[in-house]
């Protein structure tokens, strides 16, 4: 809970504005996840399926379980990235994510296959312009999780000076 | 100093709402399901019954791999458990491919075929004998080894006046670019008047038949 936004020692500058940052940005890529598990979760679990099988990763059961808890886990990152809450933790969780979507992406659009992104819902095509808009989500995150880790070690002195 | 650093957050704040607003953007476009109901059918190229409480119109091309595991693996189960059972109505659309050099030519015998009353058994004929004609291009001898010599007789009468035939193929095929069809197989689902698109290259039979009952259920 504490190392949500770590206060960095008084008048430090630099820390306000990374705090700053750190804000508009948990609460880009919070919003960002939670629309993406709403879109699918307002559609019957079975099209995700289809989606996920499509990129040819996943045997039939691990499709099934994929489709059935990804979008509930989205939506949970979602929250907790809003909420603030355990913020290396998630946005280390966010970032293992997003990357690996990006490469089961990236992989599949080399290998030609012309299917669904699957990342909003469903009906976009996988092209540059998803890749684009993943890759983006992958800087931000990561930029986020080194912030979080950055913020949080700078608050330590801080505690300990007060202690 | 506190000027300059309130400028710098500023900048890149508004870098950061820039990218998220980019990002939905980017994302709030999706094709999606269309809330249109399923277009004109010509009877000749469907199975089961019309008053099925589920349509599924499928746009193929003969001469395409995909198309021809999906019939072999997808279409033919769900023909014995759904269509046969008046659950599901089945509708064949042409979509054939420029790549595909044969394509076009065995849409106009299936066309054919349907004009005499014979889709099902000249598309069974040309999905599983896929590799040989797309091979040779000899569609003809694959379509008469499944039919009478009667209905043979009514098929390439049909054959020799390509115009109907053609007229009944580009139609499909102006359905499909409506729909955003670019590669085939694609499946759409029609139910409760809200036609959906199935995801291109996942539609397996398992995953198809828990949305159905799903859609049976509803």
């Amino acid at each position: 809970m504490g190392d949500s936004t770590p206060l960095p020692p008084a008048g430090s500058e630099p820390g306000a504005a990374v705090r700053v940052l750190m804000l508009v940005g948990r609460v880009a890529l919070g919003a960002v996840f939670v629309y993406a598990g709403y879109t699918k979760l307002r559609h019957p679990w079975m099209l995700f399926a289809m989606s996920i099988h499509s990129y040819q990763v996943l045997p039939e059961w691990g499709v099934t379980l994929v489709a059935r808890t990804l979008p509930w886990l989205e939506l949970a990152l979602g929250l907790l990235l809003l909420a603030g809450v355990g913020l290396r933790y998630v946005a280390s969780a966010a970032s293992a994510l997003l990357l690996g979507f990006f490469g089961i992406m990236l992989s599949s659009y080399f290998k030609g296959l012309g299917i669904d992104c699957g990342c909003f819902g469903f009906g976009e095509k996988l092209g540059v312009r998803t890749l684009l808009r993943d890759g983006l989500l992958v800087a931000l995150s990561l930029g986020l999780t080194v912030a979080a880790f950055w913020s949080a070690r700078r608050a330590v002195p801080a505690e300990m000076l007060q202690d | 100093m506190n000027r300059l650093c309130f400028l710098k957050v500023r900048t890149l704040g508004t870098f950061l709402l820039g990218l998220t607003a980019l990002t939905l953007t980017l994302s709030s476009s999706t094709g999606g399901q269309t809330k249109a109901a399923a277009a004109a059918i010509l009877p000749n190229k469907a199975s089961g019954s019309k008053s099925a409480p589920i349509t599924i119109e499928v746009f193929s091309d003969f001469q395409c791999p995909a198309c021809k595991q999906t019939f072999l693996q997808t279409l033919r189960p769900l023909m014995d458990d759904y269509v046969a059972s008046g659950k599901v109505y089945l509708v064949h659309r042409d979509f054939p491919l420029p790549m595909h050099n044969h394509s076009r030519e065995a849409a106009r015998w299936a066309n054919a075929a349907a004009q005499a009353g014979k889709f099902e058994a000249v598309e069974e004929a040309l999905y599983t004998k896929q590799e040989s004609w797309a091979a040779n291009g000899n569609i003809e001898a694959v379509v008469a080894a499944v039919l009478s010599p009667a209905a043979m007789k009514k098929v390439r009468q049909w054959m020799q006046s390509s115009g109907p035939l053609d007229a009944a193929i580009d139609k499909d095929v102006e359905l499909g670019k409506s729909r955003r069809v670019s590669q085939t197989p694609s499946l759409f689902v029609t139910h409760g008047g809200e036609t959906v698109p199935l995801p291109p290259g996942g539609v397996t039979y398992p995953i198809l038949k828990q949305y159905l009952d799903y859609l049976l259920k509803k």
